[in-house]
């Protein structure tokens, strides 16, 4: 889909955007933007953005000696080091604020509020420009000033992680920042929502979103059905599925395989007949959707002994053949050389030496690729030159080196 | 709200079925676009039946999935197999601006509704197509659910299984809200293209690049050899005072004591259990380690006497840390998720509250939702805005091309 003719120039080259914010959520919704040919601008405080250390500090990342997260989720930005409670800083930093199209900010609101770096504070500065807001739960109420993270705020508190639990098991395992990343790209869509609007307008305005909003928008269904007063008992484990048909199995060779067959009335025969049981298909006991419901756990049964006896290919060729839906659970070790992975786009290679490959964002673009990832930048390593660029001059700068100003 | 919304006038064709596609309609809708829904006569849209048959979806007589993925659409039955409902198609894509597709591949290329099928029709338009696996590769032709491609093929669901478990739970349609968001992203900078060169594009993503992309973290360390680590089950922990415990109303609690070397004495108390705090097996941090399935067999008898409320309650006074499991349900009525623009009142009486989409602008609210149109509810006042007479009309209803 992508035109192979020469280097386009990606759909936000141009825009200027500022990333005041740190470890997944905002700084990921930053990287798309540059992905699609923004300048991104990193202002980190002297200690830098946690995210930088985050590998080490997490005990559910994989561990590595390449820094992947903080590279991928910083890649082809500049850092700039600005100890923003210093008012020097805080001087130098309106100057770049002055001349951005976007910034993206998630400290809690407190923080905001004592940086001046409310919408209202930025908006005095520069009235064309797109403050994006992220928060943990909002912008009032009375979490508001609470911290947020994706375990908490888009999977705990939302409901998701007891919703995905088997009956009687334990709340299920959110992925080291799956949330954050979902909410990213509400993010951008805001932002660019915005960059509409300012094309029509010439204003500037506030956008945002929250982690606690976005899990519940992912959640929707259970959601919307809670706000009817309709409620999903959890689910059953795989041996006492409420449908065979909606079910996972595990196959010969110790993998599993989910069925996932939502017209059943259409897809009963071809599955009876992939699965090497054509005598099922005109089984009384299975005859019509209610009855294989009523007898599910039998069902489940059957299904389970044939799966058990062959291995994955099998069944993955087998079931394609009739044009029944299913889906692998794939190992995350065996995405990134999927070839199929590489063909939706979703791992490309970079320009990194540490990190040959990663992950693209998810939107494709006939008109234009995605940047190829540079490396992720060292805390301040363009601190003067973005500095320069905004107009201070070299004393100025050097000034706000020898008092500490910046980095 | 006088003031416009900012996709108002934007005239969308959703020619989608089920979540991820029809849900980025939705979200433009919220802001403003006309969304003209285009399908099946009779039946329509397979997911306005889901919450009758799907077995992962609540039972309830009111149809509340269609309040968030059919609200504020406008619906026309055409068949398009038909080949009197062609030129019905063809003037509805000329008018509009996006138009947004999930059919596999092959049924794009028998209906004639590819981009190099639709471009010469409306060079101005942004077609947005959605598929499960990507516009090419071994598994492009394949049809793709959340649960498969965006879960299962992304390895979300095996990183989400405790030590030795069956693999996590998606809950429906969570990857596909999701990667509605990514395609409202993705016509938002078509959009941007038309306005800048005046040229129409196509923008799309795939579910299996969106499941991906969520599992980011994990799939960038696995992809340099990084080694993927396993959650340990709750009944046989690392440390015992950062654990999950079963209340006994079938609750969990995440404890989160990280500092144990102050608080221990303090947690003692507060389960009424003094005599551990003399157990030579618990004295030290070192010890509780140590003897860490001793410590838990202990705790998981004492969490299990009280409910997730008594223990909200004795916790929450004293500074121990732990985590909030939520449930929906409470949330629903959750101060805080009012304030965080969450949920939205409608007009329809039958599902009085939806879910907003998660983009909040500063200058302008989502639209309030009325009753979802039924299959073919505008069919005919969609024509008559095409310039088709009554006649027209009534044959192509006669032809079976309109319902």
């Amino acid at each position: 889909m992508v035109d192979s003719e020469g280097p386009h120039p990606g759909p936000l080259a141009g825009l200027s955007v500022l990333d005041i914010s740190s470890f997944i959520a905002a700084p990921a919704a930053a990287v798309v933007l540059g992905d699609w040919g923004a300048d991104v601008i990193k202002v980190e405080g002297p200690d830098g953005d946690p995210n930088r250390r985050i590998m080490h500090d997490s005990s559910n990342y994989p561990k590595s000696e390449v820094n992947y997260p903080w590279q991928m989720d910083s890649r082809n930005k500049r850092s700039i080091v600005l100890d923003l409670k210093k008012p020097e800083a805080r001087a130098a930093l309106d100057r770049l604020i002055e001349k951005a199209d976007v910034l993206i900010c998630n400290f809690p609101p407190p923080v905001r509020e004592k940086l001046r770096l409310t919408y209202e504070d930025t908006k005095k500065i520069n009235p064309r420009l797109i403050y994006a807001s992220l928060t943990g739960y909002g912008e009032s109420g009375p979490d508001r000033d609470r911290p947020g993270f994706d375990a908490t705020a888009y999977f705990a508190r939302s409901g998701l992680l007891d919703a995905q639990r088997y009956e009687g098991g334990p709340p299920g395992v959110p992925g080291p920042a799956q949330g954050d990343r979902a909410t990213a790209i509400a993010l951008v869509a805001s932002i660019l929502m915005a960059l509409m609007n300012r094309m029509k307008t010439g204003e500037g305005s506030w956008v945002g979103t929250s982690l606690l909003g976005n899990g519940l928008w992912s959640c929707g269904v259970i959601a919307q059905a809670a706000l009817v007063g309709a409620f999903l008992p959890h689910r059953p484990p795989p041996e006492r599925p409420r449908s065979a048909l909606g079910n996972i199995y595990r196959t010969q060779d110790d993998r599993w395989l989910q069925l996932t067959i939502v017209r059943t009335d259409k897809l009963w025969a071809p599955l009876c007949e992939a699965m090497g049981m054509p005598e099922l298909v005109d089984d009384p006991r299975f005859a019509n959707e209610p009855d294989r419901r009523a007898r599910s756990d039998e069902l489940a049964a059957l299904l389970a002994r044939a799966f058990a006896a062959k291995p994955y290919e099998h069944w993955r060729e087998a079931l394609a053949a009739k044009g029944v839906t299913f889906g692998v659970i794939s190992r995350p070790q065996d995405v990134p050389d999927d070839q199929q992975a590489v063909a939706c786009g979703a791992v490309v290679e970079t320009a990194m030496t540490d990190m040959p490959r990663t992950l693209a964002n998810p939107i494709q673009l006939g008109f234009a690729r995605q940047r190829v990832a540079h490396d992720a930048p060292a805390l301040g390593q363009h601190s003067e030159e973005i500095l320069r660029e905004a107009g201070l001059s070299a004393d100025e700068v050097a000034a706000l080196k020898s008092m500490g100003a910046i980095g | 709200m006088s003031e416009p919304l900012p996709l108002e006038g934007l005239n969308v064709l959703d020619i989608s079925t089920f979540i991820a596609a029809p849900a980025a309609a939705v979200a433009l809708a919220d802001y403003g676009a006309d969304v003209i829904k285009i399908e099946a006569p009779g039946e329509g849209d397979p997911h306005r039946h889901n919450y009758k048959r799907a077995a992962t979806y609540p039972r309830s007589e009111h149809n509340f999935p269609l309040q968030l993925d059919g609200r504020l659409k406008r619906s026309i039955a055409l068949d398009l197999k038909n080949e009197q409902a062609r030129p019905v198609l063809e003037k509805l894509i000329q008018r509009a601006d996006v138009m947004i597709v999930n059919f596999p591949p092959p049924a794009r290329e028998r209906l004639r509704l590819r981009w190099e099928d639709v471009e010469p029709l409306n060079p101005r338009l942004v077609y947005c197509s959605l598929t499960g696996y990507g516009e090419t590769g071994p598994d492009r032709d394949r049809p793709g659910f959340d649960i498969t491609a965006y879960f299962g093929r992304s390895g979300i669901l095996d990183a989400a299984r405790y030590e030795g478990g069956p693999p996590g739970i998606s809950l429906p349609a969570q990857g596909d809200r999701a990667t509605a968001m990514t395609l409202v992203a993705a016509i938002l900078l078509g959009l941007r293209h038309r306005d800048r060169t005046g040229k129409g594009c196509w923008v799309g993503s795939s579910l299996y690049a969106n499941g991906a992309w969520a599992n980011g973290t994990t799939l960038a360390g696995a992809a340099i050899g990084g080694q993927i680590v396993t959650r340990e089950p709750p009944h046989r922990p690392k440390n015992a005072l950062a654990n999950l415990y079963r209340t006994q109303d079938d609750r969990w609690l995440q404890l989160l004591i990280v500092r144990d070397d102050k608080m221990w004495p303090g947690f003692c108390e507060v389960i009424a259990r003094p005599d551990l705090l003399k157990d030579e097996r618990f004295a030290t941090r070192e010890q509780r380690k140590q003897h860490v399935q001793a410590l838990y067999a202990e705790l998981e008898p004492i969490f299990a006497s009280k409910t997730y409320a008594d223990w909200e309650k004795a916790l929450g006074k004293t500074g121990i840390p732990f985590g909030v499991i939520g449930r929906t349900i409470d949330v629903v009525d959750d101060e805080q998720a009012m304030h965080a623009g969450i949920f939205a009142a409608t007009e329809n009486p039958d599902v009085p509250r939806t879910v907003n989409n998660p983009i909040r602008l500063g200058f302008a609210k989502p639209r309030v939702s009325g009753v979802p149109s039924a299959v073919g509810e505008d069919s005919e006042a969609i024509l008559r805005e095409l310039g088709h007479s009554e006649a027209e009309i009534a044959a192509l209803k006669k032809a079976g091309a309109l319902g």
